[in-house]
Protein backbone atom coordinates (compact mmCIF):
# COMPACT_ATOMS: atom_id res chain seq x y z
CA UNK A 1 0.00 0.00 0.00
CA UNK A 2 2.66 2.52 0.94
CA UNK A 3 4.59 1.51 -2.13
CA UNK A 4 1.20 2.33 -4.48
CA UNK A 5 1.28 5.54 -2.60
CA UNK A 6 4.42 6.64 -3.28
CA UNK A 7 4.45 5.69 -6.51
CA UNK A 8 1.74 7.72 -6.88
CA UNK A 9 3.13 10.51 -5.18
CA UNK A 10 6.38 10.42 -7.47
CA UNK A 11 3.49 10.55 -10.83
CA UNK A 12 1.99 13.80 -9.22
CA UNK A 13 5.30 15.80 -8.50
CA UNK A 14 6.69 14.82 -12.05
CA UNK A 15 4.01 15.74 -14.05
CA UNK A 16 1.82 17.99 -11.94
CA UNK A 17 1.85 22.05 -13.27
CA UNK A 18 1.05 24.58 -10.45
CA UNK A 19 -2.50 26.45 -11.28
CA UNK A 20 -2.33 29.10 -13.58
CA UNK A 21 -3.48 32.37 -13.26
CA UNK A 22 -4.49 33.52 -16.57
CA UNK A 23 -4.59 37.52 -16.20
CA UNK A 24 -0.33 36.72 -15.11
CA UNK A 25 0.32 34.50 -18.21
CA UNK A 26 -1.40 36.99 -20.81
CA UNK A 27 0.19 40.18 -19.05
CA UNK A 28 3.66 38.04 -19.13
CA UNK A 29 2.66 36.30 -22.48
CA UNK A 30 2.34 40.05 -23.79
CA UNK A 31 5.17 41.38 -22.46
CA UNK A 32 7.56 38.32 -23.80
CA UNK A 33 5.91 38.90 -27.07
CA UNK A 34 6.51 42.60 -27.64
CA UNK A 35 10.19 42.04 -26.63
CA UNK A 36 10.13 39.05 -28.86
CA UNK A 37 8.46 40.36 -31.90
CA UNK A 38 6.34 36.66 -31.80
CA UNK A 39 3.73 36.12 -34.59
CA UNK A 40 0.73 34.63 -33.58
CA UNK A 41 0.44 31.26 -34.79
CA UNK A 42 -3.03 30.31 -36.71
CA UNK A 43 -4.67 27.39 -35.75
CA UNK A 44 -7.13 24.97 -37.24
CA UNK A 45 -10.57 26.25 -36.28
CA UNK A 46 -9.10 30.09 -37.13
CA UNK A 47 -8.42 28.82 -40.85
CA UNK A 48 -11.69 27.99 -40.84
CA UNK A 49 -13.16 30.86 -39.97
CA UNK A 50 -11.03 32.80 -42.07
CA UNK A 51 -11.54 30.45 -44.90
CA UNK A 52 -15.19 30.89 -44.59
CA UNK A 53 -14.31 34.92 -44.55
CA UNK A 54 -12.12 34.44 -47.76
CA UNK A 55 -14.99 32.47 -49.69
CA UNK A 56 -17.22 34.81 -49.15
CA UNK A 57 -15.24 37.57 -50.06
CA UNK A 58 -14.74 35.57 -53.45
CA UNK A 59 -18.42 34.80 -53.41
CA UNK A 60 -19.59 38.44 -53.42
CA UNK A 61 -17.44 39.08 -56.55
CA UNK A 62 -18.10 36.16 -58.77
CA UNK A 63 -21.60 34.51 -58.85
CA UNK A 64 -22.16 31.27 -57.56
CA UNK A 65 -23.15 28.35 -60.26
CA UNK A 66 -25.68 26.88 -58.28
CA UNK A 67 -26.30 23.55 -59.33
CA UNK A 68 -26.40 20.59 -56.91
CA UNK A 69 -25.50 17.72 -59.14
CA UNK A 70 -22.86 18.94 -61.16
CA UNK A 71 -21.38 20.02 -57.27
CA UNK A 72 -22.18 17.23 -56.12
CA UNK A 73 -19.83 15.56 -59.16
CA UNK A 74 -17.07 17.75 -58.38
CA UNK A 75 -17.44 17.31 -54.55
CA UNK A 76 -16.79 13.53 -55.15
CA UNK A 77 -13.38 13.94 -57.23
CA UNK A 78 -12.50 16.75 -54.98
CA UNK A 79 -13.11 14.36 -51.56
CA UNK A 80 -11.36 11.38 -53.12
CA UNK A 81 -8.07 13.57 -53.84
CA UNK A 82 -8.44 15.63 -50.64
CA UNK A 83 -8.47 11.63 -48.74
CA UNK A 84 -5.15 10.87 -50.27
CA UNK A 85 -3.34 13.90 -50.06
CA UNK A 86 -0.98 15.31 -46.87
CA UNK A 87 -4.19 16.88 -45.01
CA UNK A 88 -7.16 14.83 -45.43
CA UNK A 89 -8.64 15.81 -42.03
CA UNK A 90 -9.71 19.78 -42.25
CA UNK A 91 -11.41 21.38 -39.66
CA UNK A 92 -14.75 22.05 -41.58
CA UNK A 93 -14.28 19.24 -44.20
CA UNK A 94 -13.02 20.15 -48.17
CA UNK A 95 -15.78 21.99 -50.19
CA UNK A 96 -15.44 22.33 -53.88
CA UNK A 97 -18.22 24.29 -55.67
CA UNK A 98 -18.46 26.33 -59.05
CA UNK A 99 -18.28 30.33 -59.69
CA UNK A 100 -20.23 31.35 -62.88
CA UNK A 101 -17.48 32.91 -64.30
CA UNK A 102 -16.32 32.51 -68.06
CA UNK A 103 -12.75 32.90 -67.72
CA UNK A 104 -10.83 29.96 -66.97
CA UNK A 105 -9.57 29.89 -63.16
CA UNK A 106 -9.53 28.51 -59.87
CA UNK A 107 -8.98 29.85 -56.04
CA UNK A 108 -8.23 27.89 -52.72
CA UNK A 109 -9.48 29.54 -49.55
CA UNK A 110 -8.02 29.00 -46.27
CA UNK A 111 -9.64 25.55 -44.47
CA UNK A 112 -10.20 24.00 -47.71
CA UNK A 113 -13.06 25.55 -49.49
CA UNK A 114 -12.13 25.35 -53.66
CA UNK A 115 -13.56 27.17 -56.26
CA UNK A 116 -13.63 26.42 -60.43
CA UNK A 117 -14.87 29.24 -62.80
CA UNK A 118 -17.68 27.71 -65.32
CA UNK A 119 -14.65 28.65 -67.83
CA UNK A 120 -12.44 25.95 -66.77
CA UNK A 121 -15.01 23.63 -66.25
CA UNK A 122 -15.83 23.67 -69.69
CA UNK A 123 -11.81 23.48 -70.41
CA UNK A 124 -11.95 19.94 -69.05
CA UNK A 125 -12.37 16.91 -71.63
CA UNK A 126 -12.92 14.10 -68.61
CA UNK A 127 -12.68 13.70 -65.23
CA UNK A 128 -9.56 13.09 -64.89
CA UNK A 129 -8.48 16.80 -66.36
CA UNK A 130 -11.06 17.97 -63.81
CA UNK A 131 -9.24 16.14 -60.82
CA UNK A 132 -5.74 17.81 -62.24
CA UNK A 133 -7.29 21.62 -61.72
CA UNK A 134 -8.37 20.17 -58.08
CA UNK A 135 -5.32 18.49 -57.13
CA UNK A 136 -3.40 21.33 -57.87
CA UNK A 137 -5.68 23.59 -55.88
CA UNK A 138 -5.69 20.68 -52.64
CA UNK A 139 -2.32 21.12 -52.76
CA UNK A 140 -2.45 25.08 -51.91
CA UNK A 141 -4.76 23.78 -48.92
CA UNK A 142 -2.00 21.04 -48.16
CA UNK A 143 0.57 23.25 -47.60
CA UNK A 144 -1.55 26.42 -46.18
CA UNK A 145 -0.33 28.74 -49.22
CA UNK A 146 -3.45 30.77 -48.84
CA UNK A 147 -2.45 32.05 -44.86
CA UNK A 148 1.04 32.58 -46.50
CA UNK A 149 -0.35 35.52 -48.26
CA UNK A 150 -1.30 37.20 -45.06
CA UNK A 151 1.31 39.94 -44.02
CA UNK A 152 3.25 39.57 -41.23
CA UNK A 153 3.06 42.67 -39.58
CA UNK A 154 -0.78 41.22 -38.78
CA UNK A 155 0.39 38.38 -37.24
CA UNK A 156 3.14 40.10 -34.88
CA UNK A 157 0.00 42.69 -34.48
CA UNK A 158 -1.98 39.79 -33.01
CA UNK A 159 0.43 38.35 -31.11
CA UNK A 160 1.14 41.48 -28.55
CA UNK A 161 -2.83 41.25 -28.07
CA UNK A 162 -4.06 39.72 -25.02
CA UNK A 163 -6.60 36.73 -24.78
CA UNK A 164 -9.24 39.49 -24.10
CA UNK A 165 -8.26 41.88 -26.40
CA UNK A 166 -8.46 39.60 -29.36
CA UNK A 167 -11.45 37.75 -28.81
CA UNK A 168 -14.51 39.45 -30.95
CA UNK A 169 -14.32 42.76 -28.27
CA UNK A 170 -11.48 44.51 -29.84
CA UNK A 171 -11.68 46.69 -33.13
CA UNK A 172 -8.43 45.89 -33.37
CA UNK A 173 -8.65 42.39 -33.46
CA UNK A 174 -11.42 43.18 -36.15
CA UNK A 175 -8.94 45.25 -38.16
CA UNK A 176 -6.49 42.79 -38.68
CA UNK A 177 -9.17 39.96 -39.41
CA UNK A 178 -10.09 41.98 -42.37
CA UNK A 179 -6.96 43.17 -43.41
CA UNK A 180 -5.94 39.36 -43.49
CA UNK A 181 -8.78 38.61 -45.73
CA UNK A 182 -8.00 41.00 -48.18
CA UNK A 183 -4.29 40.10 -48.18
CA UNK A 184 -5.39 36.49 -49.54
CA UNK A 185 -8.33 37.65 -51.61
CA UNK A 186 -5.73 40.41 -53.28
CA UNK A 187 -3.37 37.33 -53.87
CA UNK A 188 -6.18 34.47 -54.83
CA UNK A 189 -7.41 36.90 -56.95
CA UNK A 190 -4.77 39.43 -58.45
CA UNK A 191 -1.56 39.10 -57.21
CA UNK A 192 -1.17 35.19 -57.54
CA UNK A 193 1.47 32.68 -55.26
CA UNK A 194 4.97 32.81 -55.92
CA UNK A 195 6.33 30.80 -58.90
CA UNK A 196 8.20 28.78 -56.40
CA UNK A 197 4.75 27.63 -54.45
CA UNK A 198 2.80 27.12 -57.89
CA UNK A 199 5.62 24.94 -59.06
CA UNK A 200 5.24 22.74 -55.67
CA UNK A 201 1.53 22.55 -56.23
CA UNK A 202 1.34 21.18 -59.87
CA UNK A 203 4.31 18.56 -58.58
CA UNK A 204 2.28 17.80 -55.31
CA UNK A 205 -0.82 17.53 -57.54
CA UNK A 206 1.16 14.88 -59.95
CA UNK A 207 1.99 12.54 -56.86
CA UNK A 208 -1.41 13.39 -55.62
CA UNK A 209 -3.55 12.15 -58.98
CA UNK A 210 -1.28 9.39 -59.17
CA UNK A 211 -2.13 8.33 -55.23
CA UNK A 212 -5.85 8.59 -56.31
CA UNK A 213 -5.49 6.52 -59.63
CA UNK A 214 -6.57 9.54 -61.96
CA UNK A 215 -3.70 10.17 -64.79
CA UNK A 216 -1.06 12.42 -63.64
CA UNK A 217 -1.11 13.07 -67.36
CA UNK A 218 -4.18 15.02 -67.18
CA UNK A 219 -2.71 18.19 -65.47
CA UNK A 220 -0.31 18.26 -68.65
CA UNK A 221 -3.20 17.87 -70.99
CA UNK A 222 -4.88 21.21 -69.08
CA UNK A 223 -1.81 23.06 -69.28
CA UNK A 224 -1.65 22.80 -72.68
CA UNK A 225 -5.19 24.18 -73.40
CA UNK A 226 -4.74 26.78 -71.12
CA UNK A 227 -1.38 28.14 -73.02
CA UNK A 228 -3.55 27.85 -75.88
CA UNK A 229 -6.05 29.97 -74.00
CA UNK A 230 -2.83 32.48 -73.10
CA UNK A 231 -1.84 32.53 -76.89
CA UNK A 232 -5.29 34.17 -78.37
CA UNK A 233 -4.71 36.79 -75.40
CA UNK A 234 -8.10 35.52 -73.35
CA UNK A 235 -8.41 35.90 -69.71
CA UNK A 236 -6.99 32.32 -68.09
CA UNK A 237 -5.47 31.89 -64.69
CA UNK A 238 -4.16 35.50 -64.82
CA UNK A 239 -2.71 34.90 -61.03
CA UNK A 240 -0.48 31.90 -62.48
CA UNK A 241 2.83 31.74 -64.11
CA UNK A 242 2.38 30.88 -67.97
CA UNK A 243 1.52 27.93 -68.73
CA UNK A 244 4.60 27.14 -71.00
CA UNK A 245 7.29 27.75 -67.73
CA UNK A 246 4.56 24.79 -65.69
CA UNK A 247 4.13 22.99 -69.29
CA UNK A 248 8.25 22.53 -69.24
CA UNK A 249 8.71 21.39 -65.30
CA UNK A 250 5.60 19.59 -65.46
CA UNK A 251 6.19 17.00 -68.64
CA UNK A 252 9.46 16.42 -67.26
CA UNK A 253 7.85 14.33 -64.22
CA UNK A 254 4.61 12.74 -65.84
CA UNK A 255 5.20 9.00 -65.94
CA UNK A 256 3.00 7.27 -68.59
CA UNK A 257 -0.24 5.91 -67.48
CA UNK A 258 -2.56 3.01 -68.92
CA UNK A 259 -5.39 5.64 -70.97
CA UNK A 260 -7.98 2.14 -70.38
CA UNK A 261 -8.12 3.46 -66.60
CA UNK A 262 -8.93 7.05 -67.64
CA UNK A 263 -11.62 5.80 -69.98
CA UNK A 264 -13.17 3.81 -67.42
CA UNK A 265 -14.50 7.41 -65.85
CA UNK A 266 -15.81 8.54 -69.50
CA UNK A 267 -19.51 7.53 -69.02
CA UNK A 268 -20.24 9.71 -65.51
CA UNK A 269 -18.23 12.92 -67.26
CA UNK A 270 -19.96 12.76 -70.28
CA UNK A 271 -23.07 12.73 -67.98
CA UNK A 272 -21.21 16.02 -65.79
CA UNK A 273 -20.52 17.35 -69.09
CA UNK A 274 -23.86 17.55 -70.94
CA UNK A 275 -24.96 19.57 -67.55
CA UNK A 276 -22.55 22.86 -67.66
CA UNK B 1 -11.32 11.17 5.55
CA UNK B 2 -8.68 13.76 5.11
CA UNK B 3 -6.39 10.98 4.62
CA UNK B 4 -8.72 9.19 2.07
CA UNK B 5 -9.14 11.82 -0.08
CA UNK B 6 -5.69 12.70 -0.50
CA UNK B 7 -5.20 9.39 -1.63
CA UNK B 8 -7.45 9.46 -4.23
CA UNK B 9 -6.63 12.27 -5.56
CA UNK B 10 -3.42 10.90 -5.60
CA UNK B 11 -4.14 7.57 -7.28
CA UNK B 12 -6.22 9.75 -10.14
CA UNK B 13 -3.00 11.46 -10.75
CA UNK B 14 -1.04 9.05 -11.16
CA UNK B 15 -3.48 7.53 -13.70
CA UNK B 16 -3.28 10.64 -15.04
CA UNK B 17 0.28 11.05 -15.35
CA UNK B 18 0.34 7.82 -17.37
CA UNK B 19 -1.93 8.33 -19.69
CA UNK B 20 -1.16 12.09 -20.37
CA UNK B 21 1.56 10.62 -23.06
CA UNK B 22 -1.46 9.24 -24.68
CA UNK B 23 -4.01 11.74 -24.28
CA UNK B 24 -5.50 12.84 -28.06
CA UNK B 25 -8.36 15.49 -28.52
CA UNK B 26 -10.04 15.73 -32.03
CA UNK B 27 -9.26 19.43 -33.48
CA UNK B 28 -12.09 18.90 -36.31
CA UNK B 29 -15.27 19.83 -36.14
CA UNK B 30 -16.56 16.03 -37.28
CA UNK B 31 -14.84 12.67 -37.90
CA UNK B 32 -15.32 8.99 -36.92
CA UNK B 33 -13.91 6.39 -34.95
CA UNK B 34 -12.96 3.89 -38.33
CA UNK B 35 -13.00 -0.04 -37.82
CA UNK B 36 -9.96 -0.13 -40.32
CA UNK B 37 -6.90 2.79 -40.76
CA UNK B 38 -8.74 3.48 -44.11
CA UNK B 39 -11.41 6.42 -44.55
CA UNK B 40 -13.76 4.35 -46.43
CA UNK B 41 -14.23 1.97 -43.83
CA UNK B 42 -17.06 1.49 -41.33
CA UNK B 43 -17.59 3.91 -38.73
CA UNK B 44 -17.79 2.74 -35.41
CA UNK B 45 -18.53 6.33 -33.59
CA UNK B 46 -18.93 9.65 -34.82
CA UNK B 47 -16.71 12.25 -32.87
CA UNK B 48 -17.19 15.94 -32.58
CA UNK B 49 -13.93 18.80 -31.86
CA UNK B 50 -12.86 18.10 -28.38
CA UNK B 51 -13.63 14.38 -27.97
CA UNK B 52 -10.78 13.00 -25.64
CA UNK B 53 -9.06 9.67 -27.08
CA UNK B 54 -6.61 7.83 -25.59
CA UNK B 55 -3.72 6.26 -28.03
CA UNK B 56 -3.02 3.10 -27.62
CA UNK B 57 -0.60 2.31 -31.26
CA UNK B 58 -0.21 4.27 -33.89
CA UNK B 59 0.10 2.75 -37.91
CA UNK B 60 1.35 5.05 -40.25
CA UNK B 61 -0.48 7.79 -40.44
CA UNK B 62 -3.53 6.64 -38.36
CA UNK B 63 -3.59 5.90 -34.45
CA UNK B 64 -5.47 2.67 -32.83
CA UNK B 65 -7.37 4.59 -30.19
CA UNK B 66 -9.62 4.11 -27.39
CA UNK B 67 -12.72 6.53 -26.65
CA UNK B 68 -14.52 7.79 -23.53
CA UNK B 69 -17.15 4.95 -24.03
CA UNK B 70 -14.26 2.16 -23.96
CA UNK B 71 -14.76 1.99 -28.03
CA UNK B 72 -11.69 1.34 -29.81
CA UNK B 73 -11.08 2.01 -33.43
CA UNK B 74 -8.80 4.36 -35.69
CA UNK B 75 -8.37 7.71 -36.65
CA UNK B 76 -6.18 9.77 -38.82
CA UNK B 77 -3.71 11.49 -37.59
CA UNK B 78 -4.49 15.25 -39.27
CA UNK B 79 -7.72 14.74 -37.14
CA UNK B 80 -6.13 14.82 -33.73
CA UNK B 81 -3.54 16.99 -31.59
CA UNK B 82 -2.09 16.17 -28.46
CA UNK B 83 -4.10 16.82 -25.57
CA UNK B 84 -3.84 19.91 -23.58
CA UNK B 85 -5.27 18.02 -20.24
CA UNK B 86 -2.56 18.84 -17.06
CA UNK B 87 -2.88 17.84 -14.00
CA UNK B 88 -3.53 21.50 -13.31
CA UNK B 89 -6.58 21.30 -14.35
CA UNK B 90 -7.90 18.87 -11.02
CA UNK B 91 -5.56 20.43 -8.46
CA UNK B 92 -6.74 22.12 -5.98
CA UNK B 93 -6.52 26.18 -6.17
CA UNK B 94 -7.44 28.72 -9.34
CA UNK B 95 -8.32 27.12 -12.54
CA UNK B 96 -6.46 28.40 -15.22
CA UNK B 97 -5.53 27.80 -19.34
CA UNK B 98 -2.19 26.40 -19.95
CA UNK B 99 0.79 28.32 -22.00
CA UNK B 100 0.09 26.57 -24.73
CA UNK B 101 -3.68 26.78 -24.77
CA UNK B 102 -3.65 30.34 -24.86
CA UNK B 103 -1.09 30.53 -27.61
CA UNK B 104 -3.53 28.30 -29.43
CA UNK B 105 -6.61 30.43 -28.36
CA UNK B 106 -8.49 32.15 -31.52
CA UNK B 107 -7.08 35.77 -31.75
CA UNK B 108 -9.73 37.71 -33.93
CA UNK B 109 -10.15 34.47 -36.73
CA UNK B 110 -12.94 33.75 -35.03
CA UNK B 111 -16.55 33.06 -35.17
CA UNK B 112 -17.19 36.51 -33.09
CA UNK B 113 -15.60 38.56 -35.63
CA UNK B 114 -16.93 35.97 -38.75
CA UNK B 115 -20.41 37.14 -37.54
CA UNK B 116 -19.48 40.97 -37.49
CA UNK B 117 -18.54 40.56 -41.29
CA UNK B 118 -21.90 39.09 -42.61
CA UNK B 119 -23.96 41.98 -43.13
CA UNK B 120 -20.93 43.94 -44.69
CA UNK B 121 -20.66 45.22 -48.35
CA UNK B 122 -18.84 42.78 -50.74
CA UNK B 123 -19.59 39.49 -48.71
CA UNK B 124 -21.54 36.84 -49.48
CA UNK B 125 -22.46 34.35 -46.44
CA UNK B 126 -25.94 33.00 -47.94
CA UNK B 127 -24.18 31.52 -51.17
CA UNK B 128 -21.33 30.55 -48.69
CA UNK B 129 -23.86 28.66 -46.58
CA UNK B 130 -25.24 26.16 -49.91
CA UNK B 131 -21.14 25.55 -50.03
CA UNK B 132 -20.81 24.09 -47.18
CA UNK B 133 -23.97 22.20 -47.01
CA UNK B 134 -22.78 20.25 -50.37
CA UNK B 135 -22.22 17.14 -48.30
CA UNK B 136 -20.73 13.62 -49.91
CA UNK B 137 -21.30 10.31 -47.64
CA UNK B 138 -19.03 7.77 -47.32
CA UNK B 139 -20.90 4.73 -49.24
CA UNK B 140 -21.22 7.32 -52.04
CA UNK B 141 -17.47 8.02 -52.07
CA UNK B 142 -16.22 4.24 -51.79
CA UNK B 143 -19.00 3.78 -54.61
CA UNK B 144 -17.53 6.29 -56.93
CA UNK B 145 -13.84 4.94 -56.14
CA UNK B 146 -14.88 1.34 -57.20
CA UNK B 147 -16.89 2.59 -60.90
CA UNK B 148 -14.24 4.57 -61.32
CA UNK B 149 -11.37 2.26 -61.19
CA UNK B 150 -9.68 4.63 -58.58
CA UNK B 151 -7.63 3.81 -55.23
Amino acid sequence: MKKLLLAAMCALLVSWKPPIDLGKVAKAKKGAELVAGASHKINEEEEYHIGRAVAANILGQYPLWKNGELTRYLNLIGRILALRSGRPEIYGGYHFAMLDAPEANAFSAPGGIIFLTRGIVAMAADEDELAAVLAHEIQHIVVKDPLKAIRSQRLKALGTFTAGEAVGSSSGAFGVFQDSIMDISGTLLQKGYSRGQEKDADLGALKLLAAAGYDPGALLDMLKKIQAVEKKKLKAFSAHPSAAKRIAYVGGNVAAADPALRRARAARFEKFAAGR
Amino acid sequence: MKKELLFTFLLAAAALALLAGNALVVQVLRSNLSSKPDFLSASLSPLQKGDRLERIETQGSWYLVRNARGAKGYIHQSAVTASKVTLGSIAPGPKGASPDELALAAKGFDEANEKKLRNSKGYNFSDLNWVMEQEVAVPALAQFIRDGRLK
